[in-house]
């Protein structure tokens, strides 16, 4: 079986892909084609590149700024794939970073504002909503005390939290309030924090949104 | 951003119209969801019900069935 690996770290959108695309072509036989990336942006425009080669791919963090994707190359894909390789060639586009640097939504409530809680939680449902359709993002979402609620399973957000996440939103809860609410085995997106982190985050923003 | 796609929007004359469609949506699993209304409909605020275009006689169905009205029923990019 055939090895290759690509070191797309530190190349903008769409080398990676571009790069990918050049060593996929070279495969002689089925094999595995290992695609190091330093964002998650390039991590979903991988796996984007390798659907429409009808190829399996799988995305693993590394470290900080370090993600593996792993392609499955088959050379003698099957005919449907072909064609659907064929129609959506021209369709390889990046997604662009449309993060803002320095820029942390807190969620520090299940619910939005103060008074009626049924009136809050449709607010916040709404206020996520929202924030997927602008064309800024925020680089941040701390979740913190009943606004950790939001990231885990149950949740209404969720698909809106994994759309942010998807366009490189950092997503974080706090996982002191995981456990007090005991919820912890939960958490259905982004990452587990803690109090340091979420100072950090804080401190280093350049405007923090608390709806 | 997301990529808008053709959705029915349900607006009501009252926010606890909407938030009783939601109720009543999730009880006999009914699709949409609630959203705020988007602008394209209305500069005001305001939450909407959204769902697939095809969806609208079901959320008829579950408006009737609840007593309650929409202000207006649309499609647009959401």
């Amino acid at each position: 079986m055939e090895k290759k690996v690509v070191d797309a770290r530190g190349l903008a959108c769409p080398l990676p892909v571009v790069n990918a695309k050049k060593a996929v072509g070279e495969f002689k036989e089925d094999g595995v084609l290992a695609v190091l990336v330093d964002n998650e942006i390039a991590v979903q425009n991988l796996k984007k590149f390798a659907a429409q080669k009808g190829l399996a791919a799988a995305g693993e963090k590394k470290g900080e700024k370090e993600y593996e994707v792993t392609i499955q190359v088959a050379v003698n894909g099957d005919p449907a794939s072909a064609l659907a390789e064929e129609a959506g060639e021209e369709e390889i586009a990046c997604r662009t970073d449309s993060r803002k640097k320095g820029l942390a939504v807190v969620l520090s409530a299940n619910v939005m504002g103060g008074g009626e809680e049924k009136l809050g939680k449709a607010l916040m449902k709404a206020f996520i909503f929202a924030l997927t359709r602008q064309d800024v993002l925020p680089e941040t979402i701390l979740c913190y005390n009943s606004g950790a609620y939001l990231t885990c399973e149950g949740s209404d957000s969720l698909d809106d939290f994994k759309e942010l996440e998807a366009d490189g939103v950092n997503i974080m809860t706090c996982g002191t309030c995981l456990d007090f609410y005991g919820i912890k085995e939960k958490l259905a997106v982004g990452t587990v924090t803690n109090m340091y982190d979420i100072v950090e985050t804080m401190e280093q923003a350049g405007a923090v949104i608390r709806p | 951003m997301r990529e808008k796609r053709l959705q029915l929007i349900v607006t009501f004359r009252t926010t606890a119209d909407a938030m009783a469609m939601e109720q009543a949506c999730r009880e006999r699993k009914a699709p949409g969801r609630l959203i705020p209304v988007p602008r394209a409909i209305s500069a005001g605020c305001g939450l909407a019900w959204c769902a697939g275009p095809d969806c609208r006689e079901v959320l008829k169905g579950v408006m009737q069935s609840i007593g309650i009205q929409e202000e207006d029923m649309c499609e647009c990019m959401v």
